[in-house]
């Protein structure tokens, strides 16, 4: 049986040259003083210049996780733990100890936020214009460079600078306020955009289009992304990273091919097979049955084991710490070995029939 | 744009036109009564009885024997023109009459209605941002105790304790009578003095429901995306304060606004009878309690036209409040 | 490593599948009983304020019976010895006016009248501004465009001095006839939010799934569409009823509406009008009316708040328990606290 490592390192770093720039050192966010939680102790860092996408079901955590990274974790939550950030400079500060100016000031200058329905991320009262300016006033930047600035991102989002900017945010449709957005959100230059299910609200081909302009933009102004989202698949063409959080927990965090072709926790697999496939054939595809527990309800133990077909008593009663199943992959099950060998991705079928059937010459 | 107002003012006058026909409608609805029992007084006292009709005429600005439709055209001539007839128990023109009275409903109507506005919207802020604590269980109760209690018993009573009582406020009118009726400093003094009372009692409950009004909506926008997204903007609470959250929780309030003032113009019948304040709502009771017809519907037209306009300049200013407004017509027919 | 495609331990990861089950015809009966009475109707209870209008109001309601029932006896002029105060002889509980009137007896006696005159006046105001709202909003064209300039002209003759005019000349004696003419042009401010609502509504999908059935306006508008309007319609019902009641007393006392038997407003106007704001003695004349007044005003508000919060939860971002918000009027509302 293969070592059963215990990896606490937040980051495998095999070539020694890591360079975080914000770190979650156990986060937690309760409500009711303590009694219910909705992210547990949940411990992420995210390098410079990369992109971690992290997927999760509705009510998983995902959203607290985005959150806890600008300190915006709504009332009555309590968020506890580090929120580390690292500056290009070299200086480190936490999150949550800074005061309420020095953090207005650290929001959108150095780590921005794009949420889910933009349309109601405007004030219905103002010009697309007003909410560019008034936030470059709020920062003390200089307002006709940054409407520049604005301008620029504007166009490299497809966008007609002009007519966006002097429109309403109800004039203009669901996709031209997402890509409006995320120029606001870029117009300080900020290092680190966090970008909670920014494509939810549309269609699949403006969902794609955004992913491409995302990765764009991303190259282009050198920018950490933290993508949350439901959808593996959407995510999985951009991320260098990725993370699976069940349960308010993560459950496994990979580098892209690694979680997709070789994850060792059988939710993530679970996953991956019910994700509509080409590859795979209709009746291989499955949703996952049962729900994940509500935030008052978290089991002992491992909380999937109640829907994990391979549960066993230590499931049940030991809550698993990450195992290391690989380079920079970290799972936390204590059964990822079989997990691998006994859950079947539906792709692989496909693969593996096709390469054992090579000798054949395959068809 | 420019056809807009274009439209809104077509729309005033031919508001104005069909009240005023309205009016003549209802002129003949009234049962003879007062004319009748002053016509057969007329001749009793040996006046003729072709100048019996003329006076008659005269008061109403028609002419009973002829056909309705000249009878129309005598009345709507006579309106443009400026005339609304004379009235019987005061012996002047009706426009004589109201053109004093108006000014003291303006003014008590439009400050009551413009601080029942800033104290509400005032207070509800103030509510919504300490929402739950004691402050606010507090107002919120006083606004519903006070919801229940309508203005007149209000006034009532507030007289009772301020005028009557105390003797602090005069208990009538709306100036008093030793004070020289022209722009002086005791004239301004003596009309505040006496309208305050009114005023009050014509603010207190609308403010409290007001208030709630405004709480609830504050809140709802405070729980809106934008708001927070604002906050994680870096803007400042000041700014997210004024332009998200009371820009927002306002804007619904508006169209109440026109409502409450139509109520509130036609309240005055009750309000300035409790005061003995000549104004409108005084001389239309008083235009009724002695069957003065003329005086009556001619009170009843200018109130109606005061409404008319006010509804009117607040609509004008709504459009430029609220972006969303495109006229607010549907274009789909179902 | 690499799973082998022949693994008999292949694990079957998809777990149990439960069976879908017929839903019967009493099952979704008996659903939208729970969703659609009696779990809003355990959330208005649940609020205090729901509970005491709705008591304050059968409280009315069993005065009115008391009434018609002739339990108590009816007013009359010197049936008892005059402005004796309240609470001194047991058999006049509240006291008489200054003709001997038994103040019990007229507050009593002119509940029946008082609820007759508020339900058709608020029914009048909701029902006229339902239809009229409803199909301005659902139609569209040239009928909202009718519609509502019919109701802004409406809106723009102000209600009390119209109700005077039309109580001066058509002189109504019958409480629901005179309801009516109270609440003669309420509906239009109604009318006109309840279209700006429609407006939204007729947006669903389900709406237009029933126009390409072909299923005929007045169906679409009773049944997918006023549903969605009756909470909305509720409380504005009762504000409605709150506000003919005010008018109403108002206008008795001002001894503008006709009467044969007294009233609360009869009464205020002829205690006031006979000074009895400014005697002790006859203080508890004017106060009783009042008090009545009041009573089932507060009983209205109350009952509109409470049903306005179970229908409109304005809960702030937080997880934990509601907030105690009282949403007042509420968006685009017609307001009316003139009284």
């Amino acid at each position: 049986m293969a070592s059963h490592t215990t990896a606490d390192e937040r980051y495998d770093d095999p070539t020694g040259e890591s360079d975080p720039i914000i770190e979650l050192n156990n986060a937690k966010v309760t409500y009711d003083g303590g009694e219910t939680f909705v992210l547990d102790d949940v411990s992420l860092s995210v390098e410079r210049n990369e992109v971690v996408g992290v997927v999760g079901e509705s009510g998983s955590g995902k959203s607290m996780l985005a959150s806890a990274m600008l300190d915006a974790i709504p009332d009555p939550g309590q968020l506890s733990g580090e929120v580390l950030y690292h500056r290009p400079d070299g200086t480190t500060v936490d999150v949550l100890e800074l005061s309420d100016e020095e953090l207005r000031q650290f929001r959108w200058e150095e780590v921005a936020m794009v949420f889910q329905g933009a349309m109601s991320s405007f004030n219905p009262t103002m010009k697309i214009g007003g909410h560019f300016e008034e936030t470059l006033k709020a920062h003390d930047a200089r307002v006709s460079e940054g409407m520049e600035f604005a301008r620029e991102l504007l166009s490299d989002l497809y966008l007609d600078p002009e007519r966006v900017l002097d429109s309403y945010p109800h004039e203009l449709s669901g996709g031209m306020t997402q890509r409006a957005l995320i120029a606001l959100s870029l117009v300080l230059e900020p290092d680190v955009l966090v970008m909670d299910e920014p494509t939810a609200a549309l269609d699949l081909l403006m969902q794609r289009s955004i992913l491409t302009l995302l990765e764009e933009l991303q190259q282009k102004y050198d920018l950490t992304m933290v993508f949350i989202t439901h959808d593996l698949p959407l995510v999985a063409a951009l991320a260098d990273r990725m993370a699976v959080m069940y349960a308010f927990d993560l459950i496994e965090v990979a580098p892209r091919d690694q979680l997709i072709g070789n994850s060792g926790h059988p939710y993530t697999r679970a996953l991956l097979n019910s994700t509509p496939n080409l590859d795979a054939p209709l009746e291989e595809m499955r949703p996952i049955e049962g729900q994940s527990p509500a935030p008052v309800n978290v089991p002992d133990g491992c909380s999937y084991a109640p829907r994990c077909p391979l549960a066993t008593d230590e499931c049940r009663e030991v809550d698993p710490e990450f195992y290391k199943t690989g380079d920079d992959h970290r799972t936390a099950c204590h059964r990822w070995e079989e997990a691998r060998e006994r859950i079947t991705l539906n792709f692989e079928t496909a693969e593996d029939g096709a390469a054992s059937g090579g000798s054949e010459g395959g068809t | 744009m420019v056809n807009y107002y274009v439209r809104r003012t077509a729309r005033v006058l031919v508001t104005i036109f069909l009240v005023a026909s309205l009016t003549f409608g209802l002129v003949r609805l009234l049962p003879g009564g007062p004319f009748t029992l002053l016509r057969a007084q007329l001749l009793r006292q040996g006046v003729p009885a072709d100048e019996v009709d003329a006076r008659i005429a005269n008061l109403q600005n028609i002419r009973p024997d002829e056909p309705l439709w000249m009878q129309y055209i005598d009345y709507m001539t006579a309106l443009v023109q400026g005339n609304l007839g004379e009235s019987i128990s005061l012996g002047e023109p009706v426009v004589s009459v109201l053109a004093k009275a108006a000014p003291w409903t303006v003014f008590v109507v439009l400050v009551s209605t413009i601080l029942v506005f800033v104290v509400g919207i005032f207070l509800g802020s103030l509510q919504a941002y300490w929402e739950g604590s004691r402050f606010d269980q507090l107002v919120t109760g006083v606004s519903i105790s006070m919801m229940s209690l309508p203005f007149y018993v209000v006034a009532v009573l507030l007289l009772y304790v301020f005028a009557y009582q105390f003797g602090w406020l005069p208990t009538a009118g709306t100036i008093s009578n030793s004070v020289d009726r022209s722009l002086s400093v005791p004239f301004v003094v003596s009309a505040l003095k006496h309208s305050i009372l009114p005023i009050v009692s014509y603010t207190l409950g609308a403010a409290g429901g007001q208030a709630l009004a405004m709480r609830g909506n504050s809140i709802q926008v405070l729980g809106n995306d934008y708001v927070q997204v604002a906050r994680l903007r870096g803007l400042s609470d000041r700014r997210i304060a004024t332009r998200y959250v009371a820009r927002n929780a306002i804007l619904p309030l508006y169209t109440g606004f026109l409502l409450l003032l139509g109520f509130r113009l036609g309240g005055t019948v009750i309000l300035e009878q409790i005061f003995s304040y000549t104004g409108l709502g005084y001389y239309m009771i008083t235009a009724l309690n002695a069957n003065d017809y003329p005086l009556m519907m001619g009170t009843f037209l200018v109130i109606t036209v005061a409404l008319v306009i006010g509804v009117y300049i607040a609509d004008l200013t709504y459009s430029r409040i609220d972006p969303r407004i495109s006229a607010g017509e549907s274009d789909e027919a179902y | 490593m690499k799973p082998t495609e022949t693994d008999s331990t292949a694990v079957d990861w998809r777990g149990d599948s439960t069976s879908s089950s017929d839903v019967t015809r009493r099952e979704r009966l008996k659903e939208s009983y729970e969703t659609r009475v009696r779990t809003p109707a355990l959330v208005a209870w649940s609020d205090w304020r729901t509970r005491f209008g709705l008591l304050i109001i059968a409280g009315y309601i069993l005065m009115a019976l008391v009434a018609v029932l002739g339990l108590w006896r009816e007013p009359s002029t010197s049936q008892a010895p005059r402005l004796l105060g309240p609470f001194v002889d047991m058999s006049y509980p509240l006291g008489t006016t200054q003709s001997g009137v038994d103040l019990m007896a007229l507050i009593i006696h002119s509940t029946p009248t008082f609820l007759i005159l508020i339900t058709a006046g608020a029914v009048w105001a909701t029902l006229i501004a339902v239809i009229i709202g409803t199909v301005a909003g659902y139609k569209g064209g040239s009928v909202d465009r009718g519609l509502m300039s019919f109701s802004d002209l409406v809106m723009a003759i102000p209600g009390l001095p119209l109700v005077i005019i039309l109580a001066v000349t058509l002189n109504p004696e019958n409480p629901v006839v005179l309801g009516v003419i109270i609440n003669i042009s309420y509906w239009a401010g109604l009318g006109r939010s309840l279209r700006s609502q429609v407006l939204t509504i007729r947006e669903n999908n389900y709406v237009e799934a029933s126009r390409t059935m072909g299923i005929s306006t007045p169906r679409i508008i009773l049944k997918d569409i006023i549903p969605n309007l009756m909470p909305y319609i509720t409380v504005n019902f009762v504000f409605a009823a709150r506000y003919v009641m005010f008018a109403s007393v108002g206008l008795y006392f001002l001894g503008v509406l006709p009467y044969s038997t007294q009233n609360w407003g009869v009464t205020l106007n002829f205690a006031y009008s006979n000074g009895a704001l400014f005697s002790w003695q006859a203080a508890h004349w004017i106060l009783a009316p009042m008090i009545a007044i009041m009573g089932l005003s507060l009983g209205l508000i109350l009952l509109g708040q409470g049903l306005d919060r179970v229908f409109n939860p304005r809960v702030r971002t937080r997880m934990a328990g509601e907030s105690k918000s009282t949403a007042g009027e509420g968006d685009d509302d017609t307001v009316t606290e003139v009284f």
